[in-house]
């Protein structure tokens, strides 16, 4: 590569960036040595040059995400230095608040989407942002940089296949800096290079040097224009040096010392710096003046953030969901959102899963952002439950997307269209598939919101189904996961026990601006029930209160409804008047309906087909007895799954669960009848 | 104008304290940037650390005191 395939102007601008990275990285790191600012630290020393010069081939509205190793990624694309060391002080006035950190720095005005702080997790996510950009036509590129280290992920395999598959506007740029933290390069792969992969993925896959602008500005200029022609991801791989340790204080004895002593007597600043005097003609005071400058922008970053608030106890809860009052303890009561206005369209039966396709139906054809992506969601199959049955269809494979078998890459995509202002609704199949995604969903989907301080939020939906006694699935693919759920704050959790409130939930959940997460009970889905037409809402938060009763409150959702029913139906026979309430919403959780029914009943049992120990249940149960302690006539109660693994035989299947006559023992013994 | 506080830098992941060997600077001195203010001991070796600002600066810990990470010794007002 010749040095004249750069104008003087764009050699400059690249040399502008890396110098300005250099001086953030080393007053990040000054200043951790003095004992100023304490924090894990991921030191960019030797990797300037890459995003100084892949990015400026980049537009202002195309998008990066990348990982924690980042200082060098978002200065240069162009994030605001103040904002930038405001975020590493953790001040109110940084990226994110001084929620997400260095690990999290996130600046969508800037077109820095997501920083992820788990290795390969943010290239399923690119894929999504790149979706997007192409459902839309805008014509924006994402760039997701990652390390060596990060290749060997299976989210790796699962991005570069899909992003192929849908020919995706996206460069997964792998900064190689040949170690995966203490581990080298060498050992960690038989690959000579990263991008040699590509060819197994039918993607373009180029190697370059890392230390030079030239070949690395060309070569993503290509990789651009093949993106924006619509010939889909190209697989950059820019060759480099890491220049010290993993980390700040990290030790530096597994590196090469002689390699580490060269490659710093010799850096690419030093290169390049070299070549602009000798090559393109640059006078010394030219350099000088934007090394005093950078320095300059850094200080004043310094004092900026040093001089910034730090965020307060009025921080704490908010930028989890969109309403504060969501969460649990944040003190902020939850108000059991008003009944909607009766729907006006005309019932008909449908069975539930009839009853969502209908609602997802409806939302696609109300609103070009949403869409569909999942495994065998299209027709002839229409889903595994016919859950998506005749969408394809009426709307087409665009909008209702099979994918191939990658969790991984689903959830990220929906993510990643998220971000972008889409609302995804993605399918994993069964709710045991969930926890080859889980990092997706509870790292990312959950968190995103939280560590962007608010600035991107996450409007998805993920449908999943709760098998469970219905027979022969057996172990995996069979469980009912909420109580994971929601034990990581961000996430909403629905669990729909009808038809009716099946439909009318997704479609709050689908216009909802938090990431939802849709149980789905195969209990129910061939159970019928009265749909109306068109687009309804139940409010999320809202309880169903099926059956009034007097004497006990049976607590439960999803399909431990219509069991709970049949014991109200059994326990009325020996007069005992059992109230049902369906919270049909986890979080957020209608607290108000639940404690006005146990302040009336004085007793309380909790049912649900998860297993009991550690389940939701006993998290109502201990508010409740927190709440009601002296009021009580009896300890609450709890009924769920017994502590085994689902087993295949329809015996061990039956005995696992609750059921209605099992309820109806323990609701006569707490009432004492 | 700003105050930023110095404290004991962890300098490994290992680091619990620390032991300043020498201040090379005194209180009301002016400093520069990237000046050697004072050399510490840890558990590995002995370092000596370098202004990350300019100004004026105070002294708020002796030498030969074995300190923990996070303990304030000195500030520097800019």
């Amino acid at each position: 590569m010749s040095a004249a395939s750069l104008t003087p102007k764009q050699a400059l601008a690249i040399y502008r960036d890396m110098v300005r990275i250099h001086a953030c990285d080393e007053q990040i790191q000054l200043s951790l040595r003095a004992g100023h600012l304490q924090f894990q630290y991921y030191p960019c020393g030797g990797q300037e040059a890459i995003p100084a010069a892949v990015y400026s081939v980049l537009q202002p509205e195309d998008q990066v995400v990348t990982t924690y190793r980042v200082v060098h990624d978002i200065i240069a694309k162009g994030a605001s230095m103040r904002e930038v060391m405001a975020e590493m002080y953790g001040r109110s006035t940084g990226t994110s608040k001084g929620k997400g950190g260095p690990m999290h720095l996130a600046d969508p005005q800037s077109g820095v989407m997501v920083t992820t702080g788990i290795v390969g997790a943010g290239m399923p996510i690119a894929n999504g942002l790149a979706l997007a950009a192409q459902f839309r036509g805008t014509g924006q590129v994402v760039v997701v940089s990652f390390g060596d280290g990060a290749a060997n992920i299976g989210a790796f395999n699962e991005s570069l296949n899909l992003a192929a598959v849908w020919q995706l506007p996206v460069i997964f740029l792998c900064q190689n800096n040949a170690y995966a933290e203490y581990t080298s390069f060498a050992d960690s792969t038989r690959s000579a290079a990263i991008a040699d992969r590509a060819a197994g993925y039918g993607v373009v896959g180029v190697t370059v040097d890392g230390a030079s602008p030239d070949a690395m500005r060309q070569a993503a200029a290509d990789a651009v224009a093949r993106a924006r022609r619509g010939e889909g991801p190209t697989l950059l791989e820019c060759k480099t040096q890491r220049l010290q340790g993993h980390a700040f204080g990290s030790t530096e004895e597994h590196m090469d010392q002689d390699v580490l002593a060269a490659g710093r007597a010799r850096t690419p600043i030093h290169q390049f710096r070299a070549r602009l005097i000798a090559e393109y003609g640059i006078a010394e005071s030219t350099l000088q003046e934007i090394e005093k400058a950078a320095e300059a922008e850094v200080q004043d970053a310094l004092l900026f953030a040093e001089e910034s608030p730090e965020p307060g106890a009025d921080d704490l809860y908010t930028d989890i969901y969109a309403d504060v009052s969501v969460v649990p303890d944040s003190g902020t009561a939850w108000r059991t959102p008003p009944p909607p206005a009766p729907p006006t369209g005309t019932p008909r039966q449908l069975m539930t899963c009839q009853a969502i396709a209908d609602a997802l139906d409806v939302a696609m054809a109300n609103d070009p952002d949403v869409f569909l992506m999942g495994e065998d969601i299209q027709d002839p199959a229409g889903g595994v439950l016919k859950t998506t049955y005749g969408l394809s269809t009426k709307h087409g494979l665009d909008r209702v997307r099979p994918t191939p078998i990658s969790e991984q890459a689903i959830v990220g995509a929906a993510i990643g269209a998220a971000l972008a202002g889409m609302r995804p609704v993605a399918e994993i199949m069964v709710c045991d598939f969930t926890l080859v995604c889980m990092d997706q969903l509870l790292n990312h989907a959950a968190k995103l919101r939280y560590m962007s301080g608010g600035r991107t939020t996450v409007p998805l939906v993920i449908r999943t189904a709760t098998a469970g006694n219905v027979g022969s699935f057996g172990a995996q693919h069979s469980q009912s996961l909420e109580a994971m759920f929601a034990h990581v704050p961000g996430l909403k959790i629905v669990a729909a026990s009808n038809a009716y409130d099946a439909k009318g939930l997704l479609l709050s959940c689908i216009y909802d601006p938090d990431p939802c997460i849709f149980l789905e009970a195969a209990r129910v889905h061939f159970v019928p029930g009265m749909v109306p037409e068109g687009d309804y809402r139940i409010p999320l938060g809202q309880a169903a209160v099926p059956r009034a009763g007097t004497d006990i409150s049976i607590i439960s959702y999803s399909w431990g409804v219509p069991e709970a029913l049949g014991a109200a139906a059994a326990l009325a026979e020996s007069g005992i008047s059992a109230e049902v309430i369906d919270l049909r919403t986890l979080v957020p959780l209608d607290w108000p309906t639940i404690a006005a029914s146990v302040a009336r009943t004085r007793r309380a049992l909790i049912v649900h087909p998860a297993v009991e120990f550690c389940g939701f249940g006993a998290e109502l149960a201990a508010r409740l007895q927190e709440q009601f302690f002296g009021h009580l006539l009896a300890p609450v109660g709890r009924l769920g799954a017994r502590y085994t693994p689902i087993g295949f035989n329809q015996g061990l299947d039956s005995m696992h669960f609750p059921n209605a006559a099992g309820i109806t023992a323990r609701a006569r013994a707490l009432v004492g009848g | 104008m700003a105050k930023i506080t110095l404290k004991i830098p962890k300098l490994a992941v290992s680091m619990q304290e620390g032991t300043i060997l020498e201040w090379f600077v005194a209180t009301g001195d002016t400093i520069e940037r990237g000046q050697k203010i004072y050399s510490i001991e840890s558990e590995k070796s002995v370092l000596e650390v370098e202004s990350p600002f300019a100004g004026s600066i105070r002294l708020l810990a002796e030498t030969g005191t074995t300190m923990k990470v996070g303990t304030p010794i000195a500030e520097i007002i800019s």
